[in-house]
C-alpha cells in the first residue's frame, strides 16, 4: 500500500469562490516537501481541504493516501489513517484540559470500529508518562496539561502544543499551516526542532510544509519545494528555488508563468 | 403522614394554621394566606400558568423525605424547619420571610401558607466548617409538595451547602429557600433542580449578603417537566460580593425558566454572573434575568455572562438580560451573550485529532458546563451529576 500523498487536479470552493483550480502534487513518504507561494494563492486552503474543512467544497478532483480517496472520509477517519494538520490558528476549546484532549485524540485513533473503547484505550499510566517526557521535549511547562486547551495561551504556546499533539499523536503524513506565522526565533527553533525529531524518528514519515518565507525552511530542510500561484502548482524543483525565491520574490515566477502585465 | 387538605381554591384559615405550632407562627401563615387570597395571578410571560393551576394542586401536607447527605459539620444545627420553629423558635422568628416574603408573589404565599417541609440550618457566629453539608429533598407520587427551606450564617460563619430536589416525585413542587449571610459570612452554595421528568416546580432562591459576605453560589438545573425559579442575590452589605454561575440542560419537552435578579445595595459590591445553557431536542430554556444597581450602590462592579448552546435545530434558548442603574458612581458594568450551535471550527478542529463527532460534541459541551460542575463539593456527586448530564447530550 503506497503512503504517497496524491492530490490529482484538485479544485475547490469557498461560497462561490473557486480557489484551487486544479491542483497537481505528489508528497512521498520520507520527503519534505514544501508549498511556498504569495498570499491568497489558496496554500492555506489546500491544507484545510486536504484535511476536510467544511466551509470548503471540492469540486472535483481527487486525494489519494493509503490506497484510499480520502475526501469521501470523514475528517476524524482522514486523521487516523495518519494524516495530521497542524493549524495556522489553533482552536481554543474552553473546559477542556490539554490532558484530556491529548488523551482524546490518542484514544480515538486507537478505537477500532465494533470494539470496546475500554480494551483499545492507552492505559493512564502509559498516557502519563508520553505526554510527560513530549512536554519536556518541547519544553512546555507541566502545568498546561491542565489549562483548557488553548484558551487563553500565546501565538507561541499554542504551536508548541500544536507539535505535542503532533509527537503525540505520530502522523505519517504531517501538513504544516504556516506553523511560522506568529513565531519568534527561539519559538521557531523549539518547534522544528520538535518536527525534525520526529521525522528522524520514523524514516517514512512525510511533511507537507506550507509557508509563506523561506525563514522556516532552514531549520525544517525541506527535499522538494513547490510554488503555488492563483490556485495551482506552478513550479517544483530542490531546496535551492527556496533561496531563489528569497532573493528574487515571487514576481519573476509569476512573469514566468503568467507572462507580462499580469 | 400526609395529611389531605382541601383544594388550594377554597383554602381557609382552619385548613393551614397547624394546631401544635407556636402562635407567632400561626399569625404568619395567616399573613402568608392573606397576601395568597389578595395576589391576583401572576402574568408569566414565558412560562405557562396553566402547568401549575391551582385547580389541579391538591395539597398532601407533609410529603418530603429529607435527606442528610453526610455528617453535619461540627457545631452547625441542622433539622427540619418544622422542628426547629420549636427548638430555635427565636432564630427562625427573626429570619423567616426576611429574603422571601409572602407579598412577591401568589406562589411564594402559598408556600408561606401551606409549607409543611424543608431544613434549617444555622451556622454560629465565626465558625469555620468546611466539610459539605449535602440536604436532598424528595417526595412522593401523587403530591404537591411545599417545602420551606432556611439557611443563616451568622457573623464570620463558613458553610459549604449543597441543597438537592431529587426524585419522581410530584407533580407539584413549591420550594422556598432563603440564604442569609450576616457580615463576613461566606456561603459556597450549590442548588440542585435534578427532578423526575414529570415534576412542575417553581422555587424561590434569595441570599440576602451582609457587610463583607460572600456567596459563591452555583445553580444547576436539569430536572423537571416545568421550572420557574425566581433566584435573587441581593448585595446589601458594603463589600458584599456573589459570584454566581449556573448550568442548565433542557431537553425534549422540558421548559426550564430561570429569572436571576441581581441587586447591588451596599457601596463596593461585586458580582459575577455566568450562566450557561444547552437545549436539546424540543427542549426550551429561559434566561430571564436582571441587574439592578440602587441609588446608594457606589463604586459597583458588575459582569453578566450567558451563553447558550443548540443541540438540535427545534430546541430553543430565550435571553432576556436587563440592566437597571440608579446611581452614576459604577466601578465596571459588562455583559457578554452567545447563543448558537457548536462551533465547527472546534468540530474540526477536533476531528482533525481523530476524535469522532459525536465525542467531540460531547466534550464541548461538557467543556462548556465544566466550571459550574467543577463547583459541586463532593466529588461522587459531581461524578453522578456529570454523568447524568453526559448521557443526555
Amino acid at each position: 500500500m503506497s503512503s504517497e500523498l496524491v492530490i490529482k487536479d484538485l479544485h475547490a470552493s469557498i461560497g462561490d469562490k473557486e480557489i484551487l483550480k486544479g491542483v497537481n502534487l505528489t508528497v512521498k513518504p520520507g520527503t519534505i516537501h514544501a508549498i511556498m507561494g504569495p498570499n491568497g494563492s489558496g496554500k492555506s486552503t489546500l491544507s484545510n481541504t486536504i484535511m476536510g474543512h467544511p466551509s470548503y467544497t471540492v469540486t472535483s478532483g481527487e486525494v489519494w493516501y493509503k490506497g484510499q480517496n480520502i475526501l469521501e472520509l470523514d475528517v476524524d477517519q482522514r486523521a487516523k489513517l495518519g494524516l495530521f494538520l497542524a493549524f495556522q490558528y489553533p482552536v481554543s476549546i474552553p473546559g477542556v484540559t490539554v490532558a484530556n484532549f491529548l488523551r482524546a485524540a490518542v484514544n480515538g485513533h486507537r478505537a477500532v470500529e465494533g470494539k470496546d473503547p475500554r480494551e483499545t484505550q492507552i492505559p493512564m499510566a502509559q498516557f502519563r508518562k508520553d505526554i510527560r517526557e513530549k512536554m519536556a521535549a518541547l519544553g512546555v511547562d507541566e502545568a498546561f496539561a491542565r489549562r483548557y486547551l488553548n484558551d487563553g495561551f500565546s501565538g507561541g504556546e499554542k504551536k508548541r502544543i500544536e507539535i505535542l499533539q503532533m509527537s503525540m499523536l505520530k502522523p505519517s503524513m504531517a501538513i504544516m499551516d504556516e506553523t511560522d506565522s506568529g513565531l519568534d526565533i527561539d519559538a521557531l527553533k523549539v518547534v522544528s526542532q520538535g518536527v525534525n525529531t520526529l521525522v528522524q524518528a520514523n524514516a517514512d514519515m512525510g511533511v507537507l510544509v506550507i509557508t509563506h518565507y523561506q525563514r522556516l525552511l532552514n531549520y525544517i530542510k525541506p527535499n522538494v519545494v513547490s510554488v503555488m500561484m492563483e490556485g495551482r502548482i506552478v513550479r517544483e524543483g530542490g531546496p535551492e528555488l527556496a533561496l531563489t525565491l528569497e532573493e528574487r520574490g515571487y514576481d519573476f515566477i509569476r512573469e514566468e508563468v503568467f507572462g507580462n502585465g499580469n | 403522614m400526609a395529611t389531605k387538605l382541601p383544594a388550594i381554591a377554597s383554602l381557609s384559615a382552619a385548613d393551614v394554621l397547624v394546631a401544635t405550632e407556636p402562635a407567632w407562627l400561626q399569625t404568619w401563615r395567616q399573613h402568608g394566606l392573606s397576601a395568597f387570597t389578595a395576589h391576583e395571578m401572576p402574568y408569566w410571560r414565558r412560562t405557562d400558568l396553566t402547568a401549575y393551576a391551582f385547580a389541579d394542586m391538591q395539597l398532601t401536607g407533609d410529603v418530603g423525605t429529607f435527606k442528610i447527605g453526610a455528617d453535619a459539620p461540627a457545631g452547625v444545627i441542622v433539622m427540619p424547619l418544622s422542628q426547629a420553629v420549636h427548638d430555635h423558635a427565636a432564630l427562625v422568628q427573626a429570619h423567616l420571610g426576611s429574603a422571601v416574603s409572602a407579598k412577591v408573589s401568589k406562589y411564594a404565599a402559598l408556600n408561606a401558607a401551606t409549607w409543611r417541609d424543608g431544613w434549617f440550618v444555622y451556622v454560629p457566629k465565626n465558625l469555620e466548617t468546611t466539610l459539605p453539608l449535602h440536604l436532598t429533598q424528595g417526595f412522593g407520587a401523587g403530591n404537591t409538595l411545599m417545602a420551606r427551606n432556611l439557611v443563616v450564617l451568622e457573623r464570620g460563619a463558613h458553610l459549604t451547602l449543597v441543597e438537592q430536589l431529587h426524585g419522581d416525585g410530584g407533580p407539584y413542587s413549591n420550594v422556598v429557600s432563603e440564604l442569609i449571610l450576616v457580615d463576613g459570612a461566606t456561603l459556597k452554595y450549590t442548588g440542585m433542580q435534578t427532578w423526575g421528568a414529570k415534576v412542575h416546580h417553581v422555587g424561590h432562591v434569595v441570599a440576602n449578603v451582609g457587610n463583607n459576605a460572600t456567596i459563591e453560589w452555583a445553580a444547576i438545573n436539569t430536572g423537571a417537566l416545568h421550572q420557574h425559579i425566581e433566584a435573587e442575590t441581593n448585595l446589601v452589605g458594603n463589600g458584599s460580593r456573589v459570584d454566581w454561575m449556573a448550568a442548565t440542560v433542557a431537553s425534549d419537552g422540558q421548559r426550564l425558566l430561570t429569572a436571576p435578579w441581581l441587586r447591588h445595595v451596599g457601596r463596593s459590591t461585586e458580582a459575577h454572573m455566568d450562566f450557561k445553557t444547552v437545549v436539546k431536542g424540543t427542549g426550551y430554556a429561559t434566561f430571564d434575568g436582571m441587574i439592578k444597581i440602587e441609588g446608594g450602590s457606589t463604586d459597583t462592579v458588575t459582569r453578566l455572562e450567558e451563553h447558550a448552546l443548540h443541540l438540535s435545530p427545534q430546541a430553543r434558548s430565550d435571553s432576556i438580560p436587563g440592566l437597571k442603574i440608579d446611581t452614576n458612581n459604577v466601578q465596571k458594568a459588562g455583559h457578554a451573550s452567545t447563543s448558537g450551535e457548536v462551533d465547527d471550527e472546534q468540530l474540526f478542529y477536533m476531528q482533525a485529532r481523530g476524535i469522532s463527532k459525536a465525542e467531540a460534541v460531547h466534550m464541548i459541551v461538557m467543556g462548556f458546563f465544566e466550571p459550574v460542575l467543577d463547583r459541586i463539593p463532593l466529588e461522587s456527586l459531581r461524578e453522578q451529576v456529570t454523568a447524568a448530564i453526559a448521557a443526555r447530550i
